[in-house]
């Protein structure tokens, strides 16, 4: 009472006073706020993810069937030398016939009856034939003697027998007749007709047959980018930043070359794909659609995002280890090298590995360089035409048929693997670095 | 332990003359002669932003890794000029050892902080010459019986007494003339700092020590010639028993009275 400044003090310790109240329900709606922007995040992660599995799951099952053929040696290899070389030179048309004539008969269609063969022909995939020379080049020995072999059913087939058709949609408004459905139907009862993991979708480059397409081609494509990345990015970015960072003088040209980097990765990765179509293939003439000029082009986005980490970790490393390694004689370069790089080892690879993590899932510059194209072949070198996982992504994307949608989801997923992978390869290398003195 | 006796001193190891050092605009070290005797510690005291550490500095050229530092006068090292242009600072700081304020191992085993120095400059070509000098340096610094059996251990487990100890077993690994130490011993408590001030007083049979101290009780216990910096002049340069006791400047006597810093 005597003094009017002193501050109102509760009575006891336990009593609430307004203030006090509105400091914790401040703290309450932040609190709220926070968990809210979580919820609203996680939720659209998992719908994110669960559509993409929904949809994609079904691509790495494919329905085959098992035929027993007989592999004619006059079919195969009229002049009987049995080599690899005559298999692959032989004309892979008429192993269409092989083909045809153990499903027939394990159908017990009589060939003459060309309508319904006909129909029965179409359950086998096109690239059946292609498939039977490639495997008897493998199985020089088996020519002239009976075989049980799997075939890729067609993708009609495939997409009916995981259910994407209906058998009660009326006849002629799906592309599956009802005989054909018998037939399916005969061969499921005999064992011969199964759902297998579907290998081929690591294996096989781009296909107009959906059950023939798969994301081999792209992976490779990709990995070809990514180690050109890797060789370029790493030393180009690690080297630069530890000029800038240790040894340039801090001046006005320094400052604008570091606004500089800065900006570049802020830049649209399209205008880096224009960049690279100007420069790498119409001024320097390399090839279109190569593996190494979208890694000379990724590299180019890279960069910033390695430089700016690389730089942030060098000024994480105490200047007190320089000194300490300065005060005993040792060379700027020596103190750089012996002790600040190792101490920033951790976050330089955390950087790189972000940076080679968005350069795998990047589209747009490979647009410009013509990495959009139909690759059947494996690229055997990175100077090869190639496409990468996000183009393929996005040509399937534009496909209506039911098996390319799965299909679509499947790289999908493929490429987060990747990720994924990269993602821990960071985390255990930081916490290995980390440990090692 | 303190015996100011002039006489005792050996010769001067550090000469220097008119020393100005500015960082960009601000004069920071204004016209400071001194001479530095071998085999005897020098205590340079004064109050926070006298000088006294950049004047420290200046004697390893640790001032050059400031890009905005500038240095004029001359420091001689057994009458040679240390900012020659001919002189690397590699060279000298070999020579010229420093331990800083806050024990700073590198993060890697004790035996590698103490070998990294004689390592880089090829005092040591062989396994057997680098053990010896890994081990009469920990000897030295007074640290051996306490890390013999764990030399393959990070440096920064070490107590932080230890750690200091380490950081002086490194400075002397290069066998320097002059031992610089920037507050060795602020980031210690007092039993460690006791045991670091034995070792300086030790270790003042083989080098010239100078000792930047904020302590005026650590300069009397350990130096035999005290400076004394207050705003970047060089106060008054005596024996330690002198300053202490009676000093012929108005500002030391103030300043060691507590009036002031």
């Amino acid at each position: 009472m005597a003094d009017i400044a002193a501050p109102r003090r509760a009575a006891s310790l336990a009593e609430v006073t307004p203030s006090l109240k509105k400091r914790r329900a401040a703290e309450a709606r932040f609190k709220a706020y926070g968990i809210a922007a979580i919820s609203v995040a996680l939720f659209f992660l998992v719908a994110l993810l669960s559509t993409v599995f929904y949809n994609g799951a079904s691509a790495f099952q494919q329905t085959s069937i098992r035929l027993t053929v007989d592999l004619k040696q006059d079919v195969i290899d009229p002049q009987g030398r049995n080599t690899a070389d005559a298999v692959m030179t032989g004309n892979v048309f008429r192993w269409g016939g092989l083909v045809d004539e153990a499903l027939l008969s394990q159908l017990g269609i009589d060939p003459n009856d060309e309508l319904l063969a006909a129909d029965a022909q179409k359950l086998i995939s096109g690239g059946a034939r292609i498939y039977l020379r490639d495997y008897v080049a493998e199985n020089l020995d088996q020519i002239g003697t009976k075989q049980e072999i799997w075939f890729l059913a067609d993708g009609v087939v495939d997409a009916f027998m995981k259910g994407s058709i209906s058998e009660e949609t009326e006849e002629s408004r799906r592309p599956i007749k009802d005989r054909q459905i018998a037939m399916l139907r005969q061969l499921e009862e005999a064992g011969a007709l199964e759902k297998k993991f579907n290998t081929g979708l690591f294996t096989f480059g781009a296909s107009s047959r959906a059950e023939t397409a798969g994301v081999g081609a792209a992976m490779v494509g990709s990995m070809y980018m990514m180690l050109v990345v890797l060789a370029l990015a790493l030393p180009i970015g690690v080297a630069a930043s530890i000029y800038l960072e240790e040894f340039a003088p801090k001046n006005r040209w320094t400052d604008l070359i570091e606004v500089n980097i800065n900006n570049l990765a802020a830049v649209p990765s399209i205008v880096f794909g224009i960049l690279g179509l100007a420069v790498f293939i119409n001024f320097f003439g390399l090839p279109r659609s190569a593996a190494l000029v979208g890694g000379l082009v990724l590299t180019l986005m890279t960069l910033p995002t390695i430089i700016i980490a690389t730089r942030a970790s060098l000024k994480a490393v105490p200047p007190s280890i320089r000194e300490a390694a300065l005060g005993v004689g040792a060379s700027k370069m020596q103190a750089v090298f012996h002790h600040v790089l190792p101490l920033a080892m951790p976050g330089i690879l955390t950087g790189t590995i972000i940076g080679l993590a968005q350069a795998l899932g990047e589209t747009a510059p490979l647009l410009m360089i013509g990495m959009v194209a139909f690759i059947a072949d494996i690229p055997s070198g990175p100077t090869d035409p190639a496409t990468a996982l996000p183009v393929q992504i996005f040509m399937w994307a534009n496909m209506a048929e039911r098996a390319f949608v799965e299909r679509t989801s499947a790289a999908i997923i493929v490429l987060l693997g990747f990720l994924l992978i990269m993602n821990v390869t960071a985390i255990l290398l930081r916490k290995r670095f980390e440990r090692r003195w | 332990m303190k015996d100011g006796d002039g006489a005792l001193m050996g010769d001067t190891k550090v000469s220097a003359t008119n020393v100005n050092v500015y960082y960009g605009e601000a004069h920071a070290i204004k016209d400071v002669s001194v001479e530095i005797g071998d085999k005897a510690v020098t205590a340079f005291i004064g109050p926070s932003g006298c000088g006294k550490s950049t004047f420290l500095r200046c004697i390893n050229r640790m001032n050059d890794t400031i890009d905005i530092c500038r240095v004029t006068g001359s420091i001689l090292l057994e009458g040679e000029d240390i900012n020659a242009k001919s002189v690397d600072p590699v060279q000298l700081r070999a020579r010229v050892g420093m331990v800083f304020q806050k024990p700073n191992p590198f993060p890697k085993s004790i035996y590698d902080n103490v070998a990294y120095g004689p390592k880089i400059h090829g005092m040591a070509t062989n396994k057997p010459d680098l053990d010896a000098i890994v081990e009469s340096c920990l000897r030295k610094a007074a640290l051996w019986d306490e890390v013999k059996d764990r030399l393959d251990k990070p440096g920064t487990g070490l107590s932080g007494g230890q750690q200091q100890r380490l950081c002086i077993a490194r400075a002397i690994a290069t066998s320097p003339e002059v031992l610089l130490m920037d507050e060795p011993c602020s980031a210690l408590d007092p039993i460690a700092t006791a045991r670091v001030e034995e070792l300086i007083d030790e270790l003042r049979d083989s080098f010239a020590i100078v000792i930047v101290t904020h302590s005026m009780q650590q300069a009397a216990r350990v130096s035999q010639k005290t400076a004394f910096f207050h705003l970047g002049v060089m106060v008054e340069y005596d024996d330690t028993d002198k300053i202490f006791t009676n000093p012929s400047d108005k500002r030391t006597q103030d300043y060691i009275t507590g009036r002031f810093g």
